[in-house]
């Protein structure tokens, strides 16, 4: 069994909700490993610290938990995923300047955002997978096991704006 | 200080770092002991969902909760930087 920590971010259906009520059914349901999060309206966010034998069983239990208390919760998104240079920095205790020259440095090899803008967008996976194939750096495995995992999830809730039509010539397109 | 003292003491000595950051700790609940909230819970916040954070009575792990209250706390307006990407 391995630590795994993550946080989902949910919508509740009726944004008039307050989240408050459900904090007690999900306390009784197993969330008891999670700081639970209510600062808006309409949703709740909930950081787990949760044991389990991966990162896919530790995220899809935790899901299950919140929808056996909140059927209608809909995941808005699975944090660590889509992170910054900042945002990585942290994570891994670099400082920023130095993620930056790791990037302008890599001749290229470093993974293109998934949003050039600002600030620019990643997919923590392809960082972590980049700082540890391509310059041995050691990291940590649950919190790369995690940041995998979260990219699916997120992948996959988008899977429904996807017009079926289009699919098959944009799949060419993009290879 | 008047309000009840939480009984696991990592996260009654992270409640109180809270306190020091300007936080108010409002106690109530059974499964939960309380809830905190961030002292610019207002257009101004930056902890967006967790400016205000619920905290258990018998969290799975004290240790852990302790430090994910501090983290929410540090990331707070007072303690985030404002670097840009």
């Amino acid at each position: 069994m391995k630590e795994y920590e993550f946080t989902l971010k949910f919508m509740l259906q009726d944004a008039s909700i307050d989240p408050e009520i459900f904090i007690e059914r999900l306390g009784a349901e197993g969330c008891d490993d999670a700081l639970v999060g209510l600062g808006q309206n309409g949703r709740i966010a909930m950081t787990f610290n949760r044991e389990a034998s991966s990162a896919y069983q530790a995220i899809s239990s935790a899901i299950c938990d919140v929808k056996r208390v909140i059927p209608d919760a809909r995941l808005i998104e699975a944090t660590p995923d889509l992170v910054g240079l900042t945002d990585v920095a942290e994570l891994l205790g670099f400082s920023r300047q130095n993620m930056r020259k790791l990037m302008l440095g890599s001749g290229g090899t470093f993974p293109a955002p998934l949003h050039d803008g600002k600030p620019a967008i990643w997919h923590l996976a392809k960082v972590l997978g980049w700082l540890k194939e391509r310059n041995k750096y050691q990291i940590d495995d649950a919190l790369l096991e995690v940041s995998n995992t979260n990219m699916q999830f997120n992948i996959v809730k988008e899977i429904k704006e996807i017009d079926p039509g289009l699919q098959d010539d944009i799949r060419t397109l993009i290879a | 200080m008047s309000r009840k003292k939480h009984s696991k003491q990592d996260v009654e000595n992270a409640l109180q770092y809270a306190e020091a950051k300007g936080w108010r700790i409002e106690v109530g609940g059974s499964h939960a002991w309380g809830k905190m909230y961030c002292p610019y819970n207002d257009k101004d916040c930056r902890c967006g969902e967790f400016c205000i954070t619920s905290i258990w009575s018998t969290p799975r792990n004290a240790a852990n909760h302790a430090k994910q209250i501090r983290r929410v706390v540090d990331h707070c307006a007072g303690g985030y930087s404002e670097s840009e990407d």
